[in-house]
């Protein structure tokens, strides 16, 4: 990032950061939506991120998004402090998602350079209530709430640990060098290892985690600790040590009365140390429970009824309790974040380096008769073999999985299902199927329209399903996997499955049919295929989410812009699958290289089902000037390049001198009648210059072994 | 070529000069022979100058875009200035050279049957193309003004319409202007 610290710079890195810790959160929150209650470890994570957004918020004075990052801490404060048993899971859910959207949308504004305007009174008084109702249902169920949060006046829960004769009392003076940062996370670090050896621990000032700016008071005034140890002096000295930010430590020794009396230094007094406090708070409370309940469970997970959870347990009849996963947890792979251009350069540079690769190693110098290539050649070899792991490696670095993606159509679905009162399973198949970044780019949203599709349309309501004797709680499934050098992304819903006839009657209407045709002689392939088109929208109300016949097309649009295509397939009753096939990667192919007169043409080689050299005879000429080749019993439709693209150059005119292409696109097959065959290559793709209009069938250009420019030819293009 | 090596230093020094501000390209033109006029292009506008080298046709596009070339890995269209005239083409050599131009972030080649120099003209000796009548007003699409250096003219050229094909009529007309000049 810029070396110059700048606000500049902290913004960036503010946006950077926050957005992957709320992604993360969302991650963990969409995992555990279905269970009871989030884990120990999620709400420890929770709580965590939101300390750190509204600490990071703090810093760059985004007060609405740390006032609410702050409250959602309070709030996971209380779980993970109280364990209360009677949350309303979903409800806490939906809290979470929502303040995850505000700062997500706070922080989008910032992106674009908006002020961070958005107002969270609306949200922290919500959260507010939840965490009063969750906390007097505690208090119902016998579980002491504790200590709101940091920031709160202490209440004082303290036990004062029984002091030995043994104990020293120390009072420590820390200041650190003016110039620290953050001295409060130092300061922190200074008390956590004191509490180590500490029987007794008092600091000011007090919440130096959760306040920001007491930083400022710690490197103002100092930082204070009141310690009470079995220790000498220089035990604390070999923990509290003068460093980089610590600029001297003073420790002197004092008596019991003055360390009960606390710091004699004005203002507030002291405060107690927050994590020996928890711990006894915790232990109190779990004595209470076993008391009350006799029951030895030491984090209370088992769901309680309770008044306020009832109402949305009523909406899963018979769900079975269904604790949160452990996920188990692998050793964390270390990441660098790379600004994209940087990588786009080294691609380029990788492609140019093969292409002057192959100048070197096909170099006519070399065809010279009568040279002696043989250790040229096998450093050649060796050449080759570590340019193809390089460009295996940029690619792989390219590769990214459809995690991410697929987390956030988990999203969609919880929002959509929600709010249309649809009881709804989301399952995910192959998430960690690696795509090019640009594809994943280019799918997300397509996607985004299936996916609500599927669940705004595709799944009937719970009564409909009821009646049909179905699962009351409709799926939805994600599933994404690789396949002849192709990815699959299905969407598939067990709902009602597509409206043959409704489709066709209203296709009729938009008069998209032909009026000759009996509606049997269309496929249901071409039937589904309606709903591709632009307007066309079965759905008689407009929801929220889809209806209004956008979608779909654009849906179609945007994955042939990456050169792939959405198949749909229904059964009724049953629900509906749309798959979308798409490239595994935008930047690399295999070509087979080709030559009419001149030019330079290059097909990628998947779509070439066949070479084949004909003779006159198996062509057939229509007067109308087209031609048809008969092979095998099949009768082909030809295109002669020249031709096609009336070449000024000569080309070849008999078949018999040239070669016949069968190219099979989306179960259309051609031919494509070219000069000559030049070879098959790895090529790397380029977007012919946007000054230059777009012309049919072509689709990109490469450079060629020699430096020229060869154009890429695009099959869709020349079928349709 | 020493012709041309000559120039291409010219130039290189010209554009080196953009380090010490834009003074040093203020008022500087490139120019080059089309036809029988001679035309001039700011020099900020020019990248470079490089030797002709094979064009890779693109089908169904405006003859007077001849295609792509590749420029140290970029791929970058060129253009037939003569053709974009609507003059007669004339036959490529190797003397023929490729200027390259950034407009707005698009880089164009101009094949131009025979660069000039680089020469100075002032605001002053700028004036604005005259018009007579109707026909001229096309003139106008990207000749922009002409360069007075002494006897000689230069009719400045406007790089964003002269490679952006927004008014074709005007072309057309520019075209029989040109012809009735060429007779």
């Amino acid at each position: 990032m810029a070396e110059e610290f700048n606000a500049e710079g902290m913004l960036d890195m503010y946006l950077f950061e926050n957005g992957q810790l709320l992604e993360q959160l969302q991650e963990t929150v969409l995992e555990q939506k279905d269970a009871d209650c989030f884990d120990e470890e999620s709400i420890n994570e929770i709580f965590r991120t939101m300390h750190t957004i509204k600490g990071s918020s703090g810093i760059m004075m985004f007060d609405d998004i740390m006032a609410v990052s702050h409250k959602l801490e309070d709030v996971f404060y209380f779980l993970r402090e109280s364990h209360p048993d009677n949350v309303p899971h979903l409800e806490l859910v939906e809290h979470v998602l929502e303040v995850s959207d505000f700062i997500t949308g706070e922080m989008d504004k910032l992106q674009n350079g908006d002020p961070a305007d958005g107002d969270s009174s609306e949200l922290i008084k919500e959260l507010d209530q939840f965490l009063t109702s969750i906390q007097g249902d505690s208090e119902k169920a016998g579980t002491k709430p504790p200590p709101k949060s940091e920031h709160v006046e202490p209440k004082q829960f303290y036990i004062a640990p029984v002091a030995t004769s043994a104990s020293h009392f120390y009072k420590i003076y820390i200041t650190f060098f003016p110039e620290t940062e953050m001295s409060n996370v130092h300061a922190y670090k200074t008390v956590y290892a004191l509490k180590e050896i500490a029987e007794d621990l008092l600091y000011s000032p007090e919440d130096i985690i959760a306040d920001a700016s007491s930083a400022e008071t710690i490197l103002e005034e100092g930082f204070r600790i009141l310690l009470q140890a079995q220790c000498t002096e220089e035990d604390i000295r070999n923990i509290v040590n003068e460093g980089y930010d610590i600029q001297r430590v003073d420790i002197y020794e004092c008596s019991a009365e003055e360390f009960v009396h606390g710091f004699d230094f004005g203002g507030h007094k002291s405060e107690i140390d927050l994590e020996s406090d928890v711990e006894e708070i915790e232990k109190k409370a779990n004595e209470d429970k076993e008391a009350s309940r006799g029951q030895a469970k030491a984090s209370a997970k088992k769901p309680e009824m309770a008044p306020g959870d009832f109402v949305i347990k009523s909406k899963e009849p018979g769900k079975k309790k269904k604790l949160a996963r452990d996920k188990p947890k692998g050793e964390k792979a270390s990441f660098i974040s790379v600004n994209v251009s940087k990588m786009d350069q080294l691609m380029d540079l990788i492609g140019e380096l093969v292409i002057s690769e192959s100048v070197v190693l096909q170099n006519p110098d070399l065809k010279v008769p009568g040279l002696n290539l043989n250790s040229f050649n096998k450093a050649a070899a060796q050449m080759s073999k570590i340019s193809t792991d390089l460009q295996n490696v940029i690619m792989s670095m390219r590769m990214v999985p459809l995690t991410n993606t697929f987390q956030k159509m988990n999203r969609i679905v919880f929002d959509v299902s929600r709010k249309l009162g649809k009881d709804i399973e989301f399952e995910m198949i192959g998430e960690q199927t690696e795509v090019d970044k640009n594809i994943i780019e280019h799918i997300s949203d397509p996607l985004m329209h299936m996916v609500r599709n599927a669940v705004d349309h595709g799944i009937e309501s719970n009564e409909e399903r009821k009646e049909a004797g179905k699962a009351e709680k409709g799926k939805v499934t994600l599933s994404a996997k690789t396949e002849a050098g192709k990815v699959w992304i299905s969407v598939e819903d067990n709902g009602k499955g597509l409206d043959r006839e409704a489709l066709l009657a209203k296709a009729r209407k938009q008069g998209l049919l032909d009026d000759n045709k009996p509606d049997s002689a269309y496929s249901d392939k071409e039937v589904y295929q309606f709903i591709t088109l632009p307007g066309f929208s079965t759905k008689e109300q407009v929801t929220e989410y889809s209806g209004r016949g956008v979608g779909m097309d654009v849906v179609v649009q945007n994955i042939q812009s990456i050169g792939g295509a959405l198949e749909i397939d229904s059964t009724p009753g049953f629900g509906s699958v749309m798959s979308l096939k798409i490239p595994l990667t935008l930047a690399i192919v295999n070509g087979i290289v080709m030559e009419t007169g001149n030019s330079s043409f290059v097909l990628e080689t998947a779509v070439i089902k066949e070479f084949f050299s004909v003779t006159e005879d198996m062509m057939i000429h229509e007067p109308n000037g087209e031609e048809y080749v008969m092979i095998r019993g099949e009768c082909f439709p030809v295109i002669r390049l020249g031709k096609w693209y009336d070449l000024k150059e000569e080309y070849q005119e008999s078949v018999e001198k040239g070669m016949m292409l069968i190219l099979e696109v989306e179960d259309k097959k051609i031919c494509l009648f070219v000069d000559r065959l030049i070879g098959e290559q790895e090529i790397v793709v380029k977007p012919i210059p946007s000054y230059i209009k777009k012309v049919k069938g072509l689709s990109g250009c490469t450079q060629l072994g020699d430096g020229s420019i060869a154009l890429i030819l695009d099959p869709g293009g020349l079928i349709a | 070529m020493d012709e041309i090596s000559e120039l291409r230093n010219q130039i290189d020094d010209e554009l080196l000069g953009t380090s010490n501000g834009h003074d040093a390209q203020k008022d500087k033109y490139m120019t080059f022979k089309s036809g029988s006029e001679y035309f001039g292009l700011k020099i900020q506008y020019v990248n470079e100058i490089i030797q002709f080298q094979t064009i890779t046709e693109i089908p169904e596009t405006e003859d007077y875009i001849k295609g792509l070339i590749n420029l140290r890995g970029k791929v970058i269209p060129v253009i037939d200035v003569r053709l974009r005239f609507k003059q007669e083409p004339f036959e490529y050599n190797d003397r023929t050279c490729i200027i390259v131009i950034s407009v707005k972030s698009t880089v164009v080649g101009l094949i131009v049957e025979k660069i000039a120099e680089v020469v100075e003209i002032s605001d002053k000796n700028i004036l604005p193309p005259p018009t007579i009548g109707n026909t001229d007003k096309a003139h106008h699409k990207y000749v922009y003004g002409i360069g007075k250096i002494g006897d000689t003219v230069k009719l400045l050229l406007d790089p964003d319409k002269l490679i952006n094909d927004d008014d074709l009529e005007g072309v057309e007309q520019v075209n029989e202007s040109n012809n009735e000049e060429g007779d």
